[in-house]
């Protein structure tokens, strides 16, 4: 192997093939990046058995080959060599990569290719294409609420159902679900539904662009694998296998109160609150529709014993009737802290009804947190 | 029985100067005891020991402690928490009985309803001790020492049950007074008279006075109450921090703490202990899933969550340990605390034989996160239904088939009862 590239685009691509390195390797090889000559360049190669990035760097091929070193080494080296040509020889002989950048040299041993599983080279044609900038925001409005204990493995991933010209994505952890549709390039020729592990998705979101391109995504017929292609980069994905809980009908269809808030006074509001929540389970109450102190319709309160106590008022539209409600802070700042619009309607029936999240404006988006039965 | 309580109800009132003023604004607070509760009702259901030396955890020659004795075992020395064998010793001839737990709660339960028929301001301390704020009440029912005969003569026409009564402007001088002429006593410390009621008893009554503190203020030359409410609160600070300034405020008879209704439970524990040593992993997970079920179901009863659930094992030998962790949920259902149960035992990684098992569950709260799709609903709707059932027919009408085989003893609070292994050969009874 004898290949040149630029010290930027290496460093790019091995900073993005590199989230997918085991940090506890089972196998030394799954610790290294595999560096493949392919298609006029180089291409790199990362796993931890769940997820496989491939990296396609732009150079100059002299000899072909393929080498495997370790990803911390050659990422940090890399990082700190000059924006300039790097010149990389492979001596097949003692498995030695040769790295040349201006006047550094340094050699990295290495582990015969060969021994590098093979991640899914999937060939099929990509079943629909996506907006990467569109399913960015959906993955950052849905990710966070899966399940992150595995006692229930189906809810650490997310549900994606391809149907039509819609891709619906639902993450849920037993407390709370938040579900997205987005709108797909093209139409599917069959409904699809897959579960993709939650840190998948996190992953991926690293990797999309914030632009307009096209994402591909393509299933192996036995529903093992999912692939996201944007240019130069693909992600590979195993999927979870079993049914996702039947979500639609925990999903309220109407309430008796509505208020729509500002997000970030909503959120500020809620953080403030779980600071005296933190020795009370976190727990924090909602009241909606009573006149508050100020004669905002809307309070925030939290109370713990022995520490202290906390009341926001929010001004707010209210329609319906009162309702005071309690939840586990943490939900309502997640719910709150990724939604992507300036307004929020929390949406009620009752102390012991699942409460309601959705982005005003949006009914692409619904989020449903379940309370906190309290004693009062 | 009229007559002794004649004699052992007393006022204060009689050996206190005339009150320049009479504190209108004083609380009135009640501290009600039941007289050797357990033993008591025992003597209720058997009438045959009446006047007999009764003795409450279990036979005199097993390894449990008394958990309650009369007055009239009492005076032969007895007192609960000693070892059954040590009592049969000092009173050969009494009648030791094992405990009803179920029926005592159920004659609490009817004492604390007549205690709240005179204000919603009870706190219940125990079983068989309350206090009461009847600040409110005695326009009603009149003063302290007239709400508290009339409290005594109902619990006593009502549960047939004799109840001594402390009657004062704070919890802690309505305590001391309560225990100062049991049993069956009333006594009143009139508004302004705290101090001097305190004066002439021991430091050990108070409240913060255990024996370390105890004998420091006798090293100190303090031995009476009166004593220390005389030393100077800086001189008290510089010994015992802030708890001196506290102890010092209790000497002069302030205690400002108020009574607080239905205190909620810290932790909710069960504990079993075996008539001989167990080491099969298999016995000790089936009286987990027994203890789990008796705290999944107090929980219940007290509306409370657990946060985390705590182990405790005692090896042979007295070595006692406790492991905790907390639940991934809060939960009042018992498998969740069984399954966190088995899990620290499995952490203990021990095989040393166990003479006693327990769980506490602790992190409690009013509260319960809803959820999504677990069926938590349908299962909590079953625990309340054998709730229901246990309560109308008792604990052991129904169970779990895996229980069935090898039941252990349910156990409150007292000593050891026969288990199921306890007809195999003893082997290490010397122990």
């Amino acid at each position: 192997m004898n290949v040149s590239v630029m010290q930027e685009n290496l460093a790019r691509g091995l900073q993005i093939v590199s989230r997918a390195v085991s940090s506890r390797a089972t196998l030394p090889v799954l610790a290294n990046v595999l560096l493949k000559t392919e298609n006029a360049g180089l291409k790199l190669t990362a796993t931890n058995l769940e997820i496989g990035i491939n990296c396609w760097v732009p150079g100059k091929v002299a000899e072909e080959g393929e080498i495997t070193v370790p990803a911390k080494l050659i990422t940090d080296l890399v990082a700190s060599l000059p924006n300039q040509r790097i010149d990389l020889q492979l001596s097949v002989k003692d498995r030695t990569l040769k790295l040349v950048c201006a006047g550094s040299r340094s050699s990295i041993k290495g582990i015969d290719a060969d021994e590098f599983p093979v991640v899914a080279a999937i060939s099929d044609a990509p079943a629909t294409s996506v907006e990467a900038r569109a399913l960015r925001e959906a993955l950052g409005e849905v990710v966070f609420a899966a399940a992150s204990d595995e006692s229930r493995p189906i809810l650490t991933g997310v549900l994606t159902k391809l149907s039509r010209e819609t891709m619906t994505l639902a993450a849920a952890d037993n407390y709370r679900i938040a579900v997205r549709s987005v709108k797909l390039n093209t139409a599917v020729a069959a409904e699809l539904t897959i579960v993709v592990p939650a840190r998948s998705y996190a992953e991926l979101m690293r990797i999309l662009p914030d632009a307009d391109d096209p994402i591909e995504i393509t299933v192996t017929p036995n529903k093992s694998q999912v692939l996201f292609h944007v240019e130069g980069i693909d992600l590979v994905s195993r999927l979870i296998e079993g049914q996702f809980p039947n979500y639609e009908p925990v999903i309220p269809t109407a309430h008796t109160s509505r208020a729509v808030l500002d997000r970030e006074a909503f959120l500020a509001g809620t953080r403030r609150a779980s600071i005296f929540a933190r020795d009370s389970a976190n727990i924090v109450k909602i009241e909606v529709g009573a006149d508050g102190s100020d004669g905002n319709p809307v309070s925030i309160t939290a109370h713990a014993a022995d520490i202290g106590d906390n009341a926001d008022s929010l001004e707010a539209t209210v329609e319906g009737s009162a309702t005071t409600i309690a939840f586990n802070a943490r939900y309502l700042i997640d719910a709150l802290s990724n939604l992507g619009s300036d307004e929020a309607a929390l949406e009620l029936s009752g102390p012991l009804a699942p409460g309601v999240i959705r982005g005003v404006g949006k009914d692409d988006y619904v989020h449903v947190i379940m309370p906190v039965r309290t004693a009062s | 029985m009229s007559r002794s309580r004649a004699r052992s109800s007393a006022s204060f009132e009689s050996c206190s100067p005339p009150a320049r003023v009479t504190n209108t604004a004083a609380r009135t607070i009640l501290h009600a005891d039941l007289d050797a509760f357990y033993a008591s009702v025992e003597v209720l259901d058997d009438p045959s020991l009446r006047g007999r030396p009764v003795i409450v955890g279990g036979r005199p020659d097993e390894r449990g402690v008394v958990s309650a004795a009369s007055y009239e075992a009492r005076r032969y020395g007895v007192h609960s928490a000693m070892p059954l064998r040590t009592a049969a010793r000092l009173c050969p001839d009494g009648a030791f009985v094992t405990g009803h737990p179920d029926r005592y709660r159920d004659v609490s339960t009817a004492v604390m309803r007549i205690f709240a028929s005179f204000t919603p301001l009870v706190e219940p301390i125990s079983l068989d001790e309350a206090f009461l704020d009847v600040t409110a009440s005695r326009a009603a029912f009149g003063d302290g020492g007239t709400i508290a005969l009339e409290l005594k003569r109902r619990v006593r026409d009502e549960t047939g049950l004799v109840v001594s009564v402390g009657v004062a402007s704070n919890k802690l001088c309505a305590k001391i007074a309560s225990d100062l002429r049991k049993p069956d006593a009333l006594v009143v410390v009139a508004p302004g008279q705290e101090a001097a009621f305190l004066a002439p008893l021991p430091v050990g009554r108070l409240w913060g006075v255990g024996p370390q503190v105890r004998q420091a203020l006798i090293d100190y030359g303090v031995s009476t109450i009166g004593q220390l409410a005389s030393v100077s609160g800086a001189a008290l600070r510089r010994r015992f921090g802030a708890h001196g300034l506290e102890l010092g405020q209790r000497a002069r008879g302030v205690d400002p703490s108020p009574v607080t209704p239905t205190q909620a439970p810290k932790s909710i524990g069960h504990e079993h202990t075996f008539s001989r040593d167990v080491v099969e992993r298999s016995r000790l997970e089936a009286t987990l899933l027994d203890i789990a079920e008796s705290v999944a179901s107090r929980l219940r009863a007290h509306g409370l969550a657990a946060g985390a659930i705590q182990l405790k094992l005692r090896y042979e030998g007295f070595e006692t340990i406790t492991r905790q962790m907390p639940l991934p949920r809060q939960t009042r259902e018992s498998e969740p605390i069984y399954e966190a149960g088995v899990a620290l035992l499995e952490r203990t990684r021990s095989t040393a034989p166990v003479r006693l098992i327990g769980l506490t569950a602790i992190g409690l709260a009013e509260l319960q996160q809803l959820t999504l799709f677990d069926e938590q609903p349908r299962s909590e709707r079953v625990a309340r239904s054998l709730d229901a059932v246990r309560a109308r027919f008792g604990e052991s009408a129904i169970t779990r088939a895996r229980l069935l085989a090898d039941r252990p003893q349910r156990r409150f609070d007292f000593g050891e009862r026969p288990t199921a292994d306890a007809g195999r050969p003893p082997n290490d009874e010397a122990r």
